[in-house]
């Protein structure tokens, strides 16, 4: 159990897991995992630049994310577009890094992440967002169940305009938070490889979504007992921990019987 | 009867036209099948009625409050798909239909069916989607349906599709004879339906 003083980081950081392990089974099944990367990106270097402007975090992110995820929504293309696009936030922060030290030490707290300084703000915000995470829920299914049918088509009506926003609007908010969070590459890792693992074990959109939460929780759980007692920096052993249990999970499908 | 679609000097095409003008009235409840060779635009028409094509030119209209349902005449399945039967059949807005070799496809993995089982249950999904709606008002589209049925399958997609309730109107296109055959449908050729000049 994690010590009084650790309590906030940890409810902070399994709350964010939560969140972020259904918008990753959404993008899985929506095909836009390339997407994720871009967004997360340019989330950070959001972050990177409200920190150069002494401008508060979350709406320069949001707002950088929201651009971004507007920009990948009006194009086609789900792979170079998205890598371009994630390129150039990776560009952009190397940019501000260098040439302001504001941005520098910004740019390495979202590389690392700052699990381990997440305060009540930073609780308050995850137990909001899961709220409203699971009152969306039954919705956000309907966009990604809808999303599966192209070209066939439905007599019955698909998710209005709104809703589509709305789900849009849930997954740039959702890669914002987890990586103010848990830092980039452990919110990407948490986004894309519960819900890659989660697709060779699952028998039903139920399964997915529910493999994808047992994986992620079992892969913050794990990260958390080895990085606290070895003194180590959260983020890596996290994504360490989740590449293994994806593989696992991937080769698990090997020596299932039928 | 009343037409369910009524094309008139339609031109039809994706960035330009490609198809027209034409113009045809398809009776509410009659069972059409849409015949001419490769490339003649009959999925082309029927990507017009649901929007996934453009209507350049003329006027293409449904009868108020038609549901339209598409099997589209390919679709790829990813590689790695944790969807089941019963979720593709929730999708489609279908209720599972009680025929045995539909049952038997509910709580299989999508990436997992044969190509004729997967083909079968998007076939019952078209043909199931919205079906608590009343038949007047459903307009079912079906794109090569006999395309991927092997044997095993082949006389379950005919019975699905002659299970159709009266009044629920059917426009497929198909190149196979022997299907078309035993379903007894209206034969119509596109190029019919082509304006003169």
């Amino acid at each position: 159990m994690p010590g009084d003083l650790l309590l906030i980081p940890f409810g902070a950081g399994l709350l964010v897991t939560m969140v972020m392990a259904l918008a990753g089974a959404g993008l899985f099944l929506r095909g836009s995992v390339w997407q994720a990367l871009a967004l997360g990106q340019w989330a950070a270097a959001g972050g990177v630049l409200a920190s150069v402007l002494h401008w508060p975090v979350l709406p320069v992110a949001l707002l950088l994310g929201g651009a971004v995820m507007a920009l990948l929504q009006r194009s086609r293309d789900r792979e170079r577009l998205p890598l371009a696009v994630f390129l150039a936030g990776l560009a952009a922060i190397t940019l501000l890094a260098a040439n302001f030290s504001r941005a520098s030490l910004a740019a390495a707290a979202w590389a690392e992440g700052q699990l381990y300084f997440a305060g009540p703000a930073e609780l308050w915000a995850a137990a909001g967002f899961g709220l409203i995470s699971l009152l969306l829920a039954s919705r956000l299914l309907r966009v990604w169940r809808h999303a599966q049918l192209a070209p066939d088509v439905a007599a019955t009506p698909g998710p209005s305009v709104r809703i589509r926003l709305t789900e849009v609007a849930w997954l740039v908010a959702a890669i914002v938070l987890g990586s103010m969070v848990l830092g980039l590459p452990a919110a990407l890792a948490t986004l894309l490889l519960p819900a890659w693992g989660a697709a060779h074990l699952a028998r039903s959109l139920r399964g997915h979504l529910l493999w994808s939460q047992g994986l992620a929780v079992a892969g913050f759980l794990i990260a958390w007992g080895i990085s606290l007692p070895l003194d180590q920096p959260f983020a890596p052993v996290l994504v360490l921990v989740a590449i293994a249990l994806a593989g696992l999970a991937r080769l698990s499908t090997r020596y299932r019987p039928g | 009867m009343p037409a369910i679609l009524d094309a008139r000097s339609v031109c039809l095409g994706f960035d330009r036209p490609v198809l027209g003008p034409l113009s045809l009235a398809i009776p509410q409840g009659t069972r059409w099948a849409l015949t001419g060779p490769n490339g003649s635009g009959k999925s082309l028409l029927l990507k017009a009625v649901t929007g996934q094509a453009r209507v350049h030119r003329g006027q293409l209209a449904l009868a108020p409050r038609t549901r339209t349902s598409l099997l589209a005449q390919d679709h790829a399945r990813p590689r790695l798909w944790p969807l089941s039967g019963a979720d593709w059949l929730h999708a489609m807005g279908a209720r599972p239909p009680q025929h045995q070799g539909i049952q038997r496809l509910l709580r299989q993995r999508l990436d997992q069916m044969s190509g004729g089982q997967w083909q079968l249950l998007r076939l019952a999904a078209a043909l199931s989607s919205a079906d608590t709606d009343p038949p007047e008002q459903r307009l079912i589209l079906l794109d090569e349906p006999a395309n991927h049925l092997d044997a095993a399958v082949r006389a379950d997609a005919i019975e699905l599709i002659a299970a159709l309730p009266p009044g629920a109107t059917l426009l497929m296109t198909s190149h196979d004879d022997e299907f078309l055959q035993a379903l007894q449908l209206e034969r119509h050729a596109l190029a019919e339906y082509l304006d003169a000049g």
